[in-house]
């Protein structure tokens, strides 16, 4: 057993690294790959394209924007990771997932060289979220994994609702004609 | 781990969590880390405070007061990192304690009836009876109360 008093740093070697974007909900930080999100726009300047879905049965998951031919569902930062309801003012349409984050801001931008797996101590639906964790100017800051805000079979029942929420719409608009 | 006492004196860390006194062997103790920043992020898992930082490495809290004292504690001043297996690998680990940390060589006894499944036996140290702690089981209780009907149950 050693009584230690402080925590030498030793040199490393470079490492290659990943751009990262910092974002803030309820003041909680996270990173996720600068290469992982498409576009950042305001939840101001998509509400009017926002569609709200009806008779969802995924609660994170209340609307859905319609970008280049793809529909991606607006999941609620906040409810995916059990955080304190706030009032997100920016959306994070993801590339390579048809899903898009409410978040509450962007802090800036960052490389990290190192990326710690997730310690097996954490056993619950954060092993889904992130894909580990980096330290970044004394804080260790979790890295999200794009995939794990919404699974397959989610992705299956928001498609239905999606689609009977059209047919609705198209029969609504139809009476009114 | 086995509740078979052992004959043999051991060695053992004497460690503090909230106003109680219990033991931890010593082989699975790697060091007292002193009051660093303790990282929280969004997680499910119970017991598990966040994580602090020690020598490049990060390492998981577990916060286990409330399991051992029945509440928080206010008092924890340092980390007591050790080693946590997960099959055949082990993972550093901390649990806060107040800092008053120190060696003894003890015979492990047996775990009394209506022990915790956390507690692999006891230490009799000038009349004082230390619980010996099973980090493992500690740990992989997950919110268990130490009043559980039949510890046996849990310790398989």
């Amino acid at each position: 057993m050693k009584f230690a008093t402080n925590d030498g740093s030793k040199p490393r070697r470079a490492q290659a690294s990943e751009a990262v974007i910092l974002f803030c909900i309820a003041n909680q930080t996270f990173a996720i790959a600068a290469d992982a999100v498409q576009e950042i726009r305001s939840t101001d300047s998509l509400g009017g394209a926002a569609i709200e879905i009806e008779e969802a049965d995924v609660p994170k998951v209340r609307h859905l924007v319609e970008r280049a031919r793809r529909t991606y569902y607006v999941v609620s930062g906040c409810s995916h990771f059990g955080l304190r309801l706030t009032r997100p003012t920016l959306v994070l349409i993801l590339r390579q997932i048809r899903a898009a984050v409410l978040v509450d801001s962007i802090e800036r931008m960052a490389d990290v060289s190192k990326i710690h797996p997730l310690p097996r101590a954490f056993e619950g639906e954060e092993r889904k979220w992130y894909r580990g964790l980096t330290y970044l100017e004394d804080r260790v800051i979790p890295l999200i994994h794009p995939g794990g805000f919404l699974t397959v079979e989610e992705f299956a029942r928001l498609d239905r609702a999606a689609t009977l929420s059209s047919t609705a719409h198209e029969m609504a608009g139809a009476e009114q004609a | 781990m086995s509740a078979v006492p052992h004959t043999e004196k051991q060695s053992y860390v004497l460690l503090h969590v909230g106003n109680r006194r219990f033991a931890l062997r010593s082989e699975l103790v790697e060091e007292l880390a002193p009051p660093v920043r303790l990282h929280h992020f969004p997680n499910t898992t119970s017991l598990t405070a966040g994580v602090i930082v020690r020598r490049g490495r990060i390492v998981p809290v577990y916060d286990v007061a409330p399991m051992l004292c029945g509440r928080e504690s206010s008092v924890h001043r340092f980390y007591l990192v050790a080693r946590r297996k997960f099959g055949n690998e082990s993972e550093a680990s901390a649990i806060p304690v107040n800092g008053e940390c120190e060696l003894a060589t003890a015979e492990l006894l047996p775990v009394s009836d209506g022990d915790p499944c956390y507690f692999e036996g006891s230490l009799d140290l000038g009349g004082e009876k230390i619980e010996v702690l099973n980090l493992e089981a500690l740990v992989s209780s997950r919110g268990v109360p130490n009043n559980v009907s039949d510890p046996l149950e849990l310790r398989q």
